[in-house]
This record gives structure tokens, sequence and C-alpha cells, in this order.
């Protein structure tokens, strides 16, 4: 009976440790979502929302036409505009061979301290006719893409 | 004319489909031989017809007939041959087919090999895998047909996207699909188990072979699919936690889990709900993986251009799968009777904490890389979850199922001695930890913490010999001994050490690479240096080249060591001129397991260039420990032990001897 | 009728196939679980070899073949409560249904879904015997011209042969390389030059650029009676502002024209724009408004030129919304419809470009030169010619 009781002990202890262990992930799971999520925005979207210098964001929209600056080594300065803002954009290192003016773009990174958006790294896709969905959407919503009508002269 | 054939044959496939999805299944359940034997021979059938409709898409890019949609829309008929053939799988269509081609080599095996399962038990399984066939076939023939055509045809063709052509892309995808759908058939099997209602270690040993083959196929698929990436992305990285990337690493972790779960049934019949469940997870998350890649929800650097409506359709086939799934567990696994018991510290114990480790693992991968979309689709909210978000919770979790991996094998059935498996890991424990810091110090420093996950991959890999050791009781016996018992150990017994072995080698690679690595962004013109692990690079001036269809400016670096040149990179930028889309291809030199890499960026002002360099060290380690767990898994599946649930000779004379004694 | 024969043969193949293990004799279900006790006797032989070799301690082995013991004995009362059920009558009217479902589905589902997706009619067409047999193809004899020159790129009369035809089909980039190509090798002709530079213009929305006037004008220095070359050096003189050298220009190539040349209402037009008087008896505009639908005059062209940016772009898009109102009316207009789906592809607006391609196929079906224009253009820009094509 008591070599029962046993085996039904062990087999408790079997079960606590593993529901602990995926407690244990579970907060792991939580802690790592709310130190390292980037939100998404757009430049309009900041505006709105103040967000703290060195909060890490995804920072989306088109290259604005004429902003690409190249400083010194290989530090390359843009705007990325979605039509209703405009935001600076800092970036050090190789851009993506698809990185053009016009062309829609991701970037993360963190604001610094005067309003500079410093990216770490700058994303635009395999495919020439690629918009990033985000950006797609964004700028869909914001009506500086649209599908219907064409402007008036 | 062979076009339309080939097209018929996929048609005729679907309607042989149909028949083998509902007549061996009413032969198993009615006990009639015949439908039973309908479930080999259709499926063979099937596999033949799916066979020459792939060949005669394959044969239309190779002699580039512009008046098939598919070909004109993804070659030219300037590209190489390998890139026309492997073109076939570098788009949707074709690589759908692909997929149904392979899940049709998989029924048509288990048709084949599987001469000594039951005969009701065959019959369920290859009508499960039709009906996956069935709705692959509609989804392929009604949304992402290959084979319609273009009246008049086209003079030349769009040419393939420039990144899929490439060597490591081509071989890529096959890899990966043989894993993906290799677990279908374990699916099949678990899903028959629970429609015949009945379960045993048997079972575990039929679907052994299987999982382990997809499991082979997958790690060579992943290895390979991060290998591309890292060459021809031009970014240095060899793994991004691109939603793309994580659905072929959840199958992975899932179907290791159920690799070692499927282990515990078939020597304790313990784990029985478990293994089933786990195992149409795995094929669940295969389908998912698909649906992820195929549909577009997801942004990711790997998805080429996407259509949503075939997403809605793979979505139905993946509601209708993995929900009927669950559905018919719910109500069938109770049913199932539970098996052996054992202690908490056993063999089945650690495998219990390796399957309880993974199987958590990949859920975490799953909540990182759909909380995005659910997050979205819930309150319009668009975040991204990136690798720190990964490395901090896989990372932490894997840590303690490293620790346990020695000890799994070292422990005996039932009941274990821990004490005795801590006796006998101690040394490879000290050893690696020496090693690890050795490391350390021979690179000239960095962070205790990077000792110690260096001492993890040591620790791995000592295990792995410290196990074959004890087997054989090299300390023991006289060495000529000890190795002739070490011949004759079970092949199974080297496929363990070799895949955890394997493991220990990427862990070191990885931790090595992010720990040691250093990266140079530097401007250069012409004559000018730039230092990089130790070497020296001369930049001898840009040249401009012509390939078969694109036009490319080549970077040309002399690398010396100590004022010696020892060897030359050439680093690229190419335009592909069908698509005047523009790539880089990164300059590679090997030097033992480390690299030195080399990536092109844009021209300066001043006549300048931005270059790239890193130097990666023990980075090949990383694939390299992939390839011999890849050694082990075939190593594993040679064991003449998983040849009795598949055809053998042997096994058969020996089941006809054994009759009599009935 | 060789494919319907084909279909037909390989239909009855498989379905022979198919109903062939469906007809062997209904042998009654033998024993189901011989292939479970085999696995389970190999297990009992692997703990005896591993208790032989010592991997096992005897007390282990002894637990292990008691339990795989319990398995054969559970498997043979499994068999005994297996021998009871059995097939009977009913099992063998299934088998007359199950080889008439066969013969039913597999041609049924065959050729009805066939029928709804394929193409019986078309041959296949290997490039290789469509390049050797061209026909009047245009785009195959390009394609041909095009390999040529791939092997020989040194063949200087192929490059001036293929460069105009590039240009008509609005291929332009390739058309600018096959005109210097053709430069490079033949040397410099007054025709070639015009014609690389009205490349060039083309490819700039209609402005003439430092590089093409630069060609213009050795264009007429190496032959004054180039009328097309000094128009457009004229018209670089109006874009540039130049209004008295520009009028002079015009009025110079009138005045060599002869009379009843095409250009005539052309050149009157852009006389009267830069101050001059037009030429009384010249025809009105429309004329040339046809030759050339929706190319911006002269006049918004330089009203263009001191706009902002912003503004630039609002007017290229209200042009190019009056060329697409004026298609609607009057479809039958190729050139426009060419014109109008470039400027949606400049403009960035995919969709509507799609949507000027397929309205334009409607009235030149693909089937058709000026279709097959259509086709190169969106392949050329990289629009989809999906759902437009069969």
């Amino acid at each position: 009976m008591s070599r029962r009781m046993t085996r039904k002990q062990k087999r408790l202890a079997v079960i606590l440790g593993g529901m602990s262990f995926i407690l244990v992930a579970v907060l792991l799971v939580m802690f790592a979502f709310s130190q390292s999520v980037a939100y998404f925005f757009m430049p309009s979207d900041l505006q709105k929302a103040a967000v703290q210098p060195g909060t890490r964001i995804r920072l989306g929209g088109l290259v604005e036409e004429g902003s690409v600056k190249r400083g010194a080594g290989s530090t390359v300065s843009f705007h990325v505009t979605d039509g209703g803002a405009s935001v600076p954009v800092t970036y050090t290192g190789i851009l993506p061979d698809l990185f053009r003016e016009g062309q829609g773009v991701v970037t993360e990174g963190a604001f610094d301290g005067s309003h500079a958006f410093v990216a770490d790294s700058v994303l635009a896709k395999h495919d020439e006719n690629y918009m990033p969905k985000e950006v797609a959407d964004g700028l869909k919503k914001k009506g500086v893409w649209k599908e219907g009508e064409g402007a008036k002269p | 004319m062979i076009i339309e054939i080939g097209h018929y044959a996929l048609v005729l496939a679907l309607a042989t489909g149909f028949l083998l999805s509902v007549l061996p299944l009413m032969g198993a359940r009615r006990g009639d031989a015949a439908l039973m034997a309908f479930a080999p021979v259709g499926s063979v059938v099937q596999f033949v017809l799916v066979a020459f409709a792939f060949g005669v898409l394959t044969w239309a890019y190779a002699v580039s007939d512009f008046s098939v949609l598919n070909v004109w829309d993804n070659s030219h008929s300037l590209m190489p041959m390998i890139y026309k053939v492997s073109g076939v799988w570098g788009n949707h269509e074709g690589s759908m087919l692909l997929w149904l081609l392979i899940l049709t080599l998989f029924s048509a095996m288990v048709a084949l090999f599987g001469r000594n399962l039951p005969d009701t038990l065959r019959a369920t399984v290859l009508s499960v895998q039709a009906w996956i066939t069935v709705a692959f076939l509609l989804f392929i023939l009604l949304t992402s047909n290959p084979f319609l055509r273009l009246d008049p045809a086209p003079a030349e063709g769009q040419d393939l996207n420039p990144v899929l052509q490439d060597f490591g892309l081509a071989i890529h995808p096959p890899l990966l699909y043989l894993g993906y759908v290799g677990f279908s058939v374990c699916f099949s099997f678990a899903v028959a188990a629970l429609i015949e209602g009945r379960i045993d270690a048997a079972w575990a040993r039929w679907v052994r072979p299987w999982t382990l083959a997809a499991w082979t196929f997958l790690t060579a698929g992943i290895a390979m699919g991060s290998y591309w990436a890292y060459y021809e992305l031009g970014w240095g990285g060899w793994w991004f936690w691109d939603p793309v990337e994580n659905a072929s690493f959840m199958p992975w972790l899932a179907g290791t889990a159920l690799l070692h779960s499927a282990l515990v049934m078939e020597k304790r019949e313990a784990l029985k709900i478990w293994t089933v469940l786990l195992a149409i997870m795995t094929f669940s998350l295969s389908l998912l993986g698909t649906f992820l890649v195929r549909s577009g929800v997801l942004t990711s650097v790997h998805a080429f251009a996407t259509d949503p409506s075939r997403g809605i359709f793979i979505l139905a086939i993946l509601t209708f799968f993995i929900g009927g799934a669950f559905v018919l567990f719910a109500w069938r696994a109770p049913t199932l009777k539970s098996g052996g018991l054992f202690a908490p510290i056993s063999r089945e114990g650690a495998l219990v904490l390796n399957n309880l480790i993974l199987t958590v693992s990949t859920a975490t991968v799953l909540t990182g890389t759909l909380y995005p979309l659910v997050l979205e689709t819930l309150t319009g909210e668009k975040i991204s979850v990136g690798a720190p978000f990964f490395n901090l919770t896989f990372g932490l979790l894997m840590i303690p199922l490293l620790l346990a991996v020695p000890f799994g094998p070292l422990l005996a059935w039932k009941r274990g001695d821990l004490l005795g498996a801590l006796q006998r890991l101690y040394v490879a424990a000290g050893l690696a930890l020496a090693a690890g810091f050795g490391l350390l110090y021979a690179q000239s420093g960095g962070p205790v913490v990077a000792a110690l996950g260096l001492a993890i991959g040591f620790y791995l890999v000592f295990g792995a010999l410290a196990d074959l050791w004890y087997r054989a009781n090299f300390g023991k016996l006289s060495f000529k001994v000890a190795f002739a018992r070490l011949k004759g150990l079970p092949r199974s017994a080297f496929g363990t050490a070799l895949a955890h072995l394997g493991l220990g080698v990427t862990v070191l690679g990885i931790v090595a690479v992010t720990t040691f690595q250093t990266e140079h962004v530097v401007e250069m013109r012409q004559g000018e240096t730039a230092e990089a692990g130790g070497y020296t690079l001369l930049f001898d001036g840009m040249r401009e080249a012509v390939g078969p269809n694109f036009t490319e400016e080549r970077g040309h670096f002399t690398v010396s060591r100590g004022g010696v040149a020892i060897a030359d990179v050439w680093s690229s930028k190419r335009l592909y001129t069908a698509r005047r889309m523009p790539t880089t291809e990164a300059g590679i030199l090997s030097f033992g397991a480390s690299q030195l890499y080399v990536s092109l960026g844009d021209h300066m002002e001043d006549g300048g260039l931005v270059v790239r360099i890193w130097w990666k060290p023990f980075i090949l380690c990383i694939w390299g420990g992939a390839v011999i767990m890849m050694i082990g898994g075939f190593v594993s599946l040679s064991d003449r032990r998983l040849r009795v649930g598949a055809p053998s000779r042997r096994a058969k004379l020996a089941k006809v001897a054994l009759e009599p004694a009935e | 009728m060789t494919l319907w024969i084909l279909l037909a043969v390989i239909t009855a193949g498989v379905s022979a196939v198919l109903i062939w293990p469906l007809m062997t004799s209904a042998r009654p279900v033998e024993e189901l679980r011989e292939d479970e006790a085999a696995v389970y006797r190999d297990q009992l032989r692997e703990v005896d070899r591993d208790r032989a070799q010592g991997l096992i301690g005897v007390e282990e082995a002894g637990y292990a073949k008691a339990e795989i013991g319990r398995r054969l004995l559970a498997l043979a009362d499994k068999r005994a409560d297996a021998k009871g059920t059995g097939g009977g009558a009913a099992s063998r009217a299934r088998h007359r249904l199950a080889p008439l479902s066969v013969i039913l589905c597999v041609p049924l589902i065959g050729l009805c879904l066939y029928l709804f997706l394929g193409n019986p009619d078309l041959p296949a067409q290997p490039l290789e015997a469509r390049l050797a047999n061209p026909g009047n193809n245009m785009a195959l004899l390009v394609a041909k011209a095009e390999r040529h020159l791939a092997e020989k790129p040194d063949d200087g009369a192929g490059w001036d042969l293929l460069a105009p035809i590039y240009f008509r089909a609005m291929r332009l980039g390739d058309a600018e390389m096959a005109y210097r190509n053709a430069i490079r090798l033949n040397g410099e002709s007054s025709e070639r030059l015009a014609g690389l530079g009205e490349t060039l213009v083309a490819s700039n929305e209609g402005v003439v650029t430092e590089d093409a006037r630069h060609a213009f004008d050795r264009a007429v220095a190496l032959d004054g009676r180039n009328m097309r070359a000094r128009f457009y050096a004229a018209l670089a003189l109006e874009q540039a502002g130049r209004t008295d050298d520009a009028r002079r220009a015009f009025e110079a190539i009138l005045k060599d024209s002869p009379p009843g040349a095409a250009w005539i209402s052309l050149v009157s037009e852009h006389i009267g724009k830069n101050g001059g008087a037009p030429l009384a008896a010249a025809p009105t505009a429309p004329a040339a408004a046809q030759k050339a639908p929706g190319n911006p005059n002269a006049a918004q062209v330089e009203a263009m030129q001191q706009l902002s940016p912003q503004e630039r772009q609002q007017m290229i898009a209200g042009m190019v919304d009056t060329l697409a109102a004026r298609l609607r009316d009057d479809p039958d207009n190729i050139e426009g419809w060419l014109r109008l789906v470039r400027s949606y592809m400049v403009l960035g607006d995919k969709a509507k470009a799609s949507d000027a391609l397929k309205a334009g196929l409607k009235t030149f079906p693909a089937d058709q030169e000026a279709g097959r224009r259509l086709l190169a253009l969106a392949k050329e820009t990289g629009l989809s010619a999906e759902g437009v094509t069969p």
C-alpha cells in the first residue's frame, strides 16, 4: 500500500515539475514579449503617438524622393514618408539591393534624443514589385496609394 | 500534345485518389481483402501518374515551351539547364506539384515497403494518405494549375527570380518537402490508429522509420536553407527567426519529439496517446508551414510573389485536416489503453523531459510566429516579433534540454541510475568546461557566458562519445575486445550518438560565431586594405563581367596573412537583365571551419566603395553539425531492427520459418 | 485526334490496372496480426542479444522479456476474438460494386475535369522547334535575331535591324542598347543617331535630354537633311525655353521639307507655339495629335518644367486621365493604349496600368500584332499579364 502511495507521489511530483516548467516558459514568453516586441508605425502615426527615444519600433513607408544622402563612411540618411508626414532616418551599413527612392521600406531601430530615427536594419524585399505588406496596408488606409481614382490636375 | 497528356495524368491521379480514399477504408472496416488490396495498387498508380505529370512539366521547362504559362512566367531560354530544371519548383505551381509528387511517393513507398504491415492498417493508412493527396490535387488543379497554356506562345520567358538561380536553392525545396511531407505518413498512421481504435508497441516500430526518414530530410532541408540565406542574401546572417524559417523549424522540433516518444512507445508501450497526438501535431505544423509560406499572410525575407486567394484554399485544407484529426483524437483517444509504468529517473523519464521541453519550445516559436498575426486581426495593432524574442525564450528553454541530452542514452529503461550516469559524465563535463575556457582564451577573450555556451557544445560531443565508450566498455576491457564490442553495437546506437554529437557541433558553431565574429564596414578605394580576423584584404578594383543572363561588377580582393598573399576573393553585384533585378553575391573564403565573408555595398560619391567584411570563426560547424545529425539519421535508418516493419527478405523468411511454431 | 486516342488508351490502362486487385478472388482475411508478432519476436531476440553482449543486466532483461511476452499473449487473445467475424455475402456484393465504381469514376472524373481545364487543341511548342520555323511571328523573329546576336554580338547589321523593331515594340531599354551597339560596330550614321535620340526621348517621357540632344546634333551634322533629327533638335531648344531659336529652327525645317510631308502640320504647330506664324495652309492640330496621341505638346512640357515636383506629378496624372478618357471614347488607337499603360506604370499605379492593359487587349486581341505589342510592353514594365491570356 505504501509502495503505491510513493508511486502516486512520484507521479504527482513529475506532473508538478512539468507544470512548473510550462509556467516558467509562459512567464518567459510574456517577459520576452514585453521586452523585445517592436511596434509598427507609419510616419504620420508618430505625430499622434509619442514614442519615447530609445524604444525599439519598426518604421515603414516610402523612401522619399530626393531624400537619400550618403554621409561619411557607410552612413546613409534618408526620409521615410507616407504622404502625410516624413521622418528622417540614419542607417549605417549596406542597404539592400532593392533599396530605392520612391520604394517601400521597413526600418527597425529607435529614436535618439534629437528626433532622428537611427535604424539598425533596413528591409526591402527580393521581389522588385514587392511592397512590404504593412506599408501597403498603411498607404492604402492613408489614401496615398489609391486604386480607384486618379489625381486631378 | 505531351503537355496535355501530362495534364490529363494529373486529372486521372485525382480520380484514382477519390477511389483510394474510399475503397480501402471500406475494405478495412468490413474485412474485405480485395478492397484492401486496392490500396497499394492504387497508390502506386497514383504515384506513376503524378510522376509522369511532373516529368512532363520538367520537360516543358527543359525545352522552354513557352506555350505553358508557368514556364513562360518562370523560365528563360538562356538559363543554364540546371536552373531550367530547378525552375520547375522555383515557383508556386511547380513547388506544389513537387509537394504532391513527394506525397504520392511516400504513399507508394508505404505500399511497397509496408508489406509486413497488417492489411487493415496499411489499407487505412493509404486511404488517409489519399485524402491528403486529393485535397492537394484539387488545390493544384483548381487554383494553381501548372499546365495552363498560352496561345499564341510568347517568344521568350520572364526569367526565374534571380535569387532562386542558385544551386543551393535548386536542391533546398526537394529536401525540405521530403521532410515536411514525410511526416504525412506519421499523420496517416496516427489517424489510422485512431480509426482502428487500437495502437501498440508494433505500431511505434512501424512509424519510426518514416519519422526518422522525414526528420533526416528535414534536417538537411533546414540546414541547406540556412546556408543559402547565409551566402545568397549577402547579410552574413544564417538564421533570422523569420516566419518561413520558423515554419520549417517547428515541424522539426515536433518531429524530434516524435522520434523520441515513438522510442518509448516501441520499447515500453507507454506514452501512446501522447505519441499519436504528437504525430498529428507534427504534420499539422508542416501544413501550417506550407500555408504560411504560400499564402503570404506573414511578411518574410523568403516570401516571393504570393496570392491570398490560394491561402484561403490552403487554410481550408489546414482546418479540415488539423481540425478533423483533433476531433477524431478527442473522440477516439480515450479508448486507447495506456501502457507501461516507469520511474521518473529512467530512460523513459529522460525522453519525457525531452518531449516536454521540445513541445514547449515549439509552442514558444509558434506563439512568436503567430502572435503578430493574431494581434493584428484582433486589435489592428502591428507589431513584429524579432530575433531578440526567440533568442531569449527559445535559447533559455534549450539549455536544460542540452544539459539533459547526454543523460538519456546512459539511463536504463524503467528505472535508471542517475548517480551512475553522473559518474560516467563528470569526465566529459570537466573536459568540456576546460575546452570551453581554453577556446575562449585562444580567441583572446570574451564573456564567461560564452565559455559556458561553448562548454555545453563540447559536453554534448564528449557525452555522445562517452555513451559509445561505456557501451563498448573501453575502460574495463582490453582495447581489442572493446573494439569488437563497439563494432557489434546496433547501428541505432551509433545513430543516436552521431545525432547528439552533431547537435553539439552545431551548438559550438552557433556560440562561437555569435561570440567571436567581427564585422567591419569600410569604405575602400582601389589599392586600399582592410583587416579582418587576422587577415589583410587588398582591394584590387572592380571588373565588369557578363554571365548567361546577367551582367555583374566584380570586386577583387587579395587576402594575405603576415604579408604573404594566400588567396583571392571575388565579391560581386549582379544585375539580372530580364527582370532588371540586382543581387549581391558575397565572396566567401573558408579557412578550416571559419570563413571570411565579403559583401559589396554602394558606390561612394568620391569613387570609393562600401565593403562589408565579416570574420566568422567556426561558422561551418553550424551546418557541419547538421550534416552529422543527418548521417546519424541515415545510420539509424539502416539499423536492421527498423526493417522488421519494412520489407526485408530475412524478416519475411523468419516469419515463414516461425509460422509453424505458432 | 491522336491525342484523344492516347487519352482513351491511358484511361483504359489505368482503369484496368485499378480493377485488377478487385477482380482477384476474394480470399478471406487471413492472420491479421502475424506481422505484429514478428515485431515482438524480433524484440525478444534483441533483448537476448543485448543481454549476451552485456549491454543490459539479467534482471532488466527478464523484465523486458516478460513485458514482450505479455504483448504476444495479448495478441493471441485478440486473434482468437477476430476469428469469429469474417466477410460473407455482403462483401461479395460489394465486389461487384467496386469494379463498377472504378469503371465509372476514372473516365468520368478524368474526362469531365480535363475538358473543363485542358487545352486539347494546343500542341507542345518547344522553343528550338519554333525558332527553326518561325513563320512570320514577329516576336519569334526578334527572339531568333536576339539569339543570333547573343552568339555573334559583333554583327552590326543585326543590331541595325533589331533596333527600330525594339523601338516600335516600346522595348526602349533594348532599343537603346541596340542603337548603341550598331553605332559602336558600324560607326555613326545620321539614321542611327536619330534613332538613338528618339529612343532616349521616348524613355524620358518626351523630354529631350542632354544625351539625346547630343545625338540629334551629331545626326544633323552628319546629314543636314535628316528632318527627324532636326525636329527633335528644335524641340530641345523649345524645351530649354529658347523660343526664338526654336522658332527659327522649326521654320528652317518647314522650308527644307518637301511639300505634303507628313510632319508639316506638327512643325507648323510648334512654330505657332514659339510665337511665329503657323503655315496658313497647314492642316490643323488634330492630325498631329492623331499621329502621336497623348504626347504632351510643347506648351504643356514647358509649363511642366516650371512646376514643383508635386505639381508636375499632378499635371502628368491629369494628362493621363485625359488620355484615358479619349481612349474610352475611341479605343481604336494602339499607340494611345501603349502610352496609357506606360504612363500608369511610370506613375506607379499598377492596378490602373493593368486595367488599361486589359481594356487595350479587348480592342487589340493578344493574337494580333498590336495586342502583342501591348503584351510586350506589359512584360517589359513588369506588369503581370495574368488573367489576360488564357
